[in-house]
Formats: structure tokens, C-alpha cells, sequence
């Protein structure tokens, strides 16, 4: 099998987006598969193709900053991309792609997970859809079918900009935005906090084509794009950057910011008759990692709530099993809160932590 | 599952009494002049849990092939194809506004994706009784080695 090999190097925000959906719609049963290799020029926003950009982005931010956000015809949340990324595309025909979707994100991500073995960081593949350095996600995946061509992305993630990351997304509180930024630091990693310095992208590129060839077997020829797929690109250069493909609505989505395929963040709310109890809450593996309560509610004394926060932590999201913990902590502290029960504590957190995972 | 108006291969269920657009993996049920379309149990399993989806708007007239809704799971994106040209009629968005994963949880019930009216009747024509769907599926799960689960549970 032969795969054409185009290396875009630096293109623009758009361009590094709409380029792979153009290979994608001018796709012929004749075409050769082929892996693109792209970075942006200048950071920007993207996101998932159901995402609602007003709910899930700082949109005023963004503008202030100059920061383009573009919609993808891929899944998944927004993300904060610049030129510290390779994002690595490939278009193929359906018949070479394994069928089922957990099936093809283990095909696609072997290159990427052996190309950082061989820069010495052990990562692995954690299903669906992500790469894992020992628990720390350095990277994503996503997949499509776009015209006649099956597509994956996903990218070598030299760096990441973290505190860019949760800037630009909307969030209810800044409380939530740092501990977005936090559960970033804490599960996220890049090739340049393992390596501990910056590597070079070209030799970065030169493995992950070494063993791409070697994971599909396959002879590798560098190639251009056909001036049909730079026409395509060109017409969907204006339509990733139009208002209307920016501001159509959301599709029906599952909730909570996911950090990685194990943990999310989510806030919520609940009103009882002695206030308005506001939760972010962590899951790690479907269990409570980190529990914030705020709200408008008297506790006395007022340390109860840090002591309620540390523990519920490592439990199980059930609503029985964290009231009986929280009732515990009333009594050894002899807490007191009109109008809020232990079991309001347990309710607002069972509650969003459901919704989040 | 014993009930004689399905059947089942690999785990795969497929009802007896629809009909189907095997290479599209969609099924659809004959209600009058209008039909009942949703992902077959194979669909479901392929794409795995559903997070989000996205229906055109009731009005819409799709061709063959064409997408009807969009459909994201586990960070796959695609369509749900239309097996016939149509014009939508109804969507299940409130259904799957309150259970994303009705699809998966009950393909051939709760979780029907959209209701609409042929407009090719001659289109009509290329679907697949159960049986005959039945056979060709055979085929086609020992092809993809495929076994079916219900992906919600």
C-alpha cells in the first residue's frame, strides 16, 4: 500500500482546520490515503462540530484577544491549538479503516503512542480515544466520516498551553476556571514537560512517519495537495470562518468539562430552603476526586465545609453514600446550617457529579 | 431474546417486521403514508455511546444518502443517513434531550431517530424485508467481525 504524505508545515488557524475536510469532501474511490501534517501559525479556538460556541467559550475574551474560534466537523469539546501542536489528520478510504469506532482509534493512535516510546515518554493508548503518559492525557483523538473518506485527527503534542486553555472557555465562576486550569496541570501532560525541553518538530515528524510506515505497512510518498482539494479548502476557508457556521446551535450533548477519558469537572447548583448550595466536583474514574461547595447558606463553624469537601473525597458518587459521610462530619464537628441538611450536601453532589460523568 | 419476530446473530437483533437500508444501517417501519426511522442494533454497537446529535429541522427534504441528523459518539462523527429521498416530519429531540442514549439503549423503540414522508416510492423499493435483511447482515457481521452490545449497559 502506498499513502501519500503531505507536510503542510505552518498554515493558517483556518487553513490548519478546513484542510482535512477538504481532502476529506474531494475524496475518490481512486485517491490514495493520505496523512497530513499541519501546525498553525497563530493560536486559536476549536471546536467540536456539537458544541454551542456561545455555552462552551469565552466568545468576548476571545475577540479581545484575537483569538478565531472555528468550528470542527469532528467531535469532542473546544480546545486551545497553536503551533505547538502537530496535528496529524489522516483521510482513508473506508474500506481500509477498521469498523468500529474503538477499533479505529486503536489503529490510528499506535504511530503516535510509538512515536512517543521512542522519544522515551511510556505512553499508552487509554480507550477510546486518548493518550495516556502514566495517568497525565497527552492528547486526544477525534474521528469522522465526511463525504466518501473515513477521517481521523489527533496531534503530537510538543506543548500545550494550559492557563490559555481555561481562559477561553466559559465557565460560571473564575473558582471553576482554576480548577480547570488546576485538573489541566494535574492530568495533562506534553513531550516538553517529559523531555524537559522543547523538541525539534521535524525530528518529531521524521519518527511518527517511521512509524506510521511500520504500523500500516506501507510505503510512504511525499505528495502535494491536487488543485481540486486546495478549491475545496479555499471554499470551506470562508465557511469555518462565517458567523453562521460559528453560531449554529448545538446539537443535544452530555455535560461537564472533560479533562480526560476519566476525569471531568462540573458545577451545579441546588436551592434548599437555607440558600443555594453551588458544587464543582471532579470525578476520576466515576469516583469524587475534588469536591468545591460555595453558596449563600450559614455553616457553623465555618471549617465544617473544607472538612465536608475532604471527605467526601474518594467516595462513590451515590447520594446515600455520601450523605452518610457528611452526616458523620455534622456530628464529630457538631456542625450547624438552617436550612441545609447533610443530605442537601450529598444531593448537590451526587447531582452534578451524575450529570458529569 | 425467544421472540420469533426477531433475530438475532451475534448478539446483533434484528426485528422481523421492518424493513431495511442494509448499507445505510438504518431501519424503518411503515406507518401509512409517513416512516419511523432509526440506527439498526449493529449501527448502534458500531458507533458506540452516543453524546451528542444533531437533527435538521422538520421541513427539511434530504435525498438518498444524504444526512438527516448527525450523530457524534466516543469522538466519532457522522451521519445518519437518509435511505430514501424524504421530507422530515418530526424529529425524537425531546426523546433524546432527556436520554442521549436511547439509541443505544433501545434502537428499535424509544430510541427511533426521526419520522418522515418518502417522496421516491421507486426508493422504496430497495429496502430489504427482515429476513432478507437478516441474511445480508449475517454477512456482513462475520465480515466486520462484529458483535452486538448494548453499549448503555
Amino acid at each position: 500500500m502506498r499513502i501519500r504524505v503531505v507536510d503542510l508545515g505552518l498554515v493558517s488557524p483556518v487553513r490548519s482546520q478546513t484542510v482535512y475536510h477538504a481532502v476529506g469532501y474531494a475524496f475518490r474511490s481512486d485517491a490514495p490515503p493520505t496523512i497530513l501534517l499541519v501546525s498553525t501559525t497563530d493560536p486559536y479556538v476549536s471546536i467540536g462540530y456539537h458544541q454551542d460556541a456561545e455555552r462552551e467559550v469565552d466568545l468576548e475574551y476571545c475577540r479581545q484577544a484575537g483569538l478565531p474560534v472555528i468550528r470542527r466537523e469532528v467531535g469532542g469539546g473546544a480546545v486551545y491549538l497553536d503551533h505547538n501542536q502537530v496535528f496529524t489528520q489522516w483521510i482513508f478510504p473506508r474500506e481500509l479503516v477498521p469498523v468500529r469506532v474503538e477499533d479505529r482509534f486503536a489503529w490510528y493512535v499506535r504511530p503516535l503512542v510509538e512515536t512517543y516510546r521512542q522519544w522515551g515518554i511510556e505512553a499508552t493508548w487509554r480507550p477510546i480515544n486518548d493518550i495516556h503518559v502514566r495517568g497525565r492525557k497527552i492528547g486526544g483523538t477525534g474521528a469522522a466520516s465526511i463525504g466518501d473518506a473515513e477521517i481521523l485527527v489527533g496531534s503530537l503534542m510538543l506543548d500545550f498551553d494550559t492557563k490559555q486553555m481555561a481562559r477561553v472557555l466559559k465557565v460560571a465562576s473564575e473558582k471553576m476556571r482554576d480548577k480547570v486550569f488546576q485538573s489541566l496541570e494535574e492530568y495533562m501532560t506534553t513531550m516538553r514537560r517529559e523531555l524537559g525541553t522543547m523538541p525539534d518538530r521535524d525530528q518529531v515528524v521524521h519518527t511518527y512517519l517511521e512509524q506510521c510506515s511500520a504500523a500500516l505497512g506501507a510505503e510512504l510518498e511525499f505528495g502535494e495537495l491536487t488543485p481540486e482539494e486546495e478549491a475545496v479548502a479555499a471554499e470551506l476557508d470562508a465557511r469555518f470562518a462565517s458567523e453562521e457556521w460559528l453560531y449554529q446551535k448545538g446539537g443535544l450533548r452530555e455535560s461537564g468539562i472533560k479533562i480526560h477519558t476519566d476525569v471531568r469537572l462540573h458545577e451545579a447548583a441546588l436551592k434548599v430552603p437555607g440558600g443555594l448550595i453551588r458544587v464543582i466536583v471532579r470525578t476520576h474514574g466515576g469516583r469524587i476526586d475534588d469536591v468545591s461547595l460555595s453558596g449563600d447558606f450559614t455553616l457553623l463553624p465555618a471549617l465544617g465545609l473544607a472538612a465536608i469537601e475532604q471527605a467526601v473525597r474518594g467516595l462513590s458518587t451515590r447520594r446515600e453514600e455520601l450523605a452518610v459521610r457528611i452526616r458523620e462530619v455534622y456530628r464529630a464537628l457538631g456542625l450547624q446550617s438552617p436550612g441545609v441538611t447533610a443530605e442537601d450536601f450529598a444531593q448537590a453532589i451526587a447531582q452534578a457529579a451524575h450529570s458529569a460523568i | 431474546m425467544q421472540d420469533e419476530r426477531v433475530r438475532v446473530y451475534r448478539g446483533c437483533i434484528l426485528p422481523l417486521d421492518l424493513l431495511y437500508d442494509v448499507e445505510h444501517d438504518v431501519w424503518v417501519r411503515l406507518e401509512g403514508e409517513q416512516a419511523r426511522l432509526g440506527m439498526t442494533d449493529p449501527a448502534q454497537t458500531r458507533a458506540g455511546k452516543l453524546v451528542a446529535i444533531r437533527f435538521k429541522r422538520p421541513g427539511t427534504v434530504v435525498e438518498r444518502g444524504r444526512a438527516l441528523a448527525t450523530i457524534e459518539s466516543g469522538k466519532w462523527v457522522g451521519p445518519f443517513p437518509a435511505p430514501f429521498r424524504c421530507e422530515i416530519l418530526e424529529t425524537n429531540q425531546s426523546g433524546f434531550e432527556r436520554d442521549i442514549l436511547l439509541a443505544n439503549r433501545d434502537p428499535y423503540g424509544e430510541g427511533w431517530l426521526l419520522l418522515v414522508r418518502p417522496l421516491a416510492p421507486e426508493q422504496l423499493d430497495d429496502l430489504l424485508p427482515g429476513e432478507e435483511a437478516f441474511q445480508r447482515y449475517r454477512q456482513r457481521i462475520d465480515e466486520l467481525g462484529l458483535t452486538c452490545f448494548r453499549c448503555a449497559e
